[in-house]
């Protein structure tokens, strides 16, 4: 049997396995429901879509150095 | 790209990432009793120390854990037969682990900026908590840790170029031999 790179001696190259392609449906479908839920939610990700508009950086979050920026 | 190393300098590394790696999720499945407290107690010293201990237990111990299990996880890798890019399992794992860290690094800007908001006149109980981020990290570490105890079979193009590169090395050394 010859043997050159791209045929070498044991077969052909291996498929992904069963688990991986389980595990990337399950991953996609958990990426898209927090695209989703995001999105339900107004697009805001992070603390600030919780903090109340009393609180510095509510309604909207406030990096800590913007934060320090408009209290100086 | 395989490292050698010494029998006495592999358990050791061995050591530190297991140490490291159990620490990373000792202290993820701890940090939302803090969490729960901050966001359900109506005692306001009580949510002001939880947040702050929040901050503590992130910085000091979650973010160290976390690149000690990521480093040494790198290094057990190249050291082994497993390989960085062999086997599926190890690519998840380097991939989730390394998403992990960037999440929680950007998580504890938002940790701090909550400490110090409770540290100041805020009253702390208006304040949210971090549980989604912190539950989806400890997700994220059980599926790393399940991956890396059962080690499920399926090999990577790569993997499997390097396995019949070194079927075919070993072959001519036999033949050489005989």
């Amino acid at each position: 049997m010859s043997q050159t790179h791209e045929r070498p001696d044991r077969g052909s190259t291996p498929g992904i396995p069963r688990w991986m392609k389980v595990f990337g449906i399950v991953a996609l479908i958990l990426v898209l429901l927090l695209v989703v839920l995001m999105l339900i939610g107004g697009g805001e990700h992070g603390p600030g879509r919780h903090i109340p508009s009393g609180v510095p950086g509510g309604g909207g979050y406030t990096l800590p150095i913007e934060h320090r920026i408009q209290q100086s | 790209m395989t490292i050698t190393m010494t029998y006495s300098l592999r358990k050791f590394a061995l050591t530190v990432h297991l140490t490291s790696s159990v620490g990373w999720i000792g202290a993820v499945v701890a940090y939302p009793a803090l969490d729960i407290t901050a966001v359900t107690s109506q005692d306001v010293q009580l949510v002001r120390a939880a947040y702050l201990a929040m901050e503590l237990t992130a910085l000091y111990v979650i973010v160290p854990l976390a690149f000690a299990a990521l480093l040494t996880g790198l290094v057990m890798s190249v050291s082994t037969k497993w390989g960085l890019f062999r086997h599926y399992w190890v690519v998840i794992t380097l991939v989730l682990t390394i998403f992990s860290t960037v999440v929680l690094l950007l998580e504890t800007q938002t940790i701090s900026y909550l400490a110090e908001l409770a540290a100041s006149g805020v009253d702390p109980r208006e304040l949210p908590g971090t549980l989604p981020h912190s539950g989806g990290g400890l997700l994220m570490l059980l599926v790393i840790t399940v991956l890396n105890v059962y080690k499920p079979r399926g090999m990577t193009q790569y993997g499997w170029r390097k396995q019949q590169q070194h079927r075919k090395e070993s072959s001519a050394v036999d033949a050489g031999l005989t």
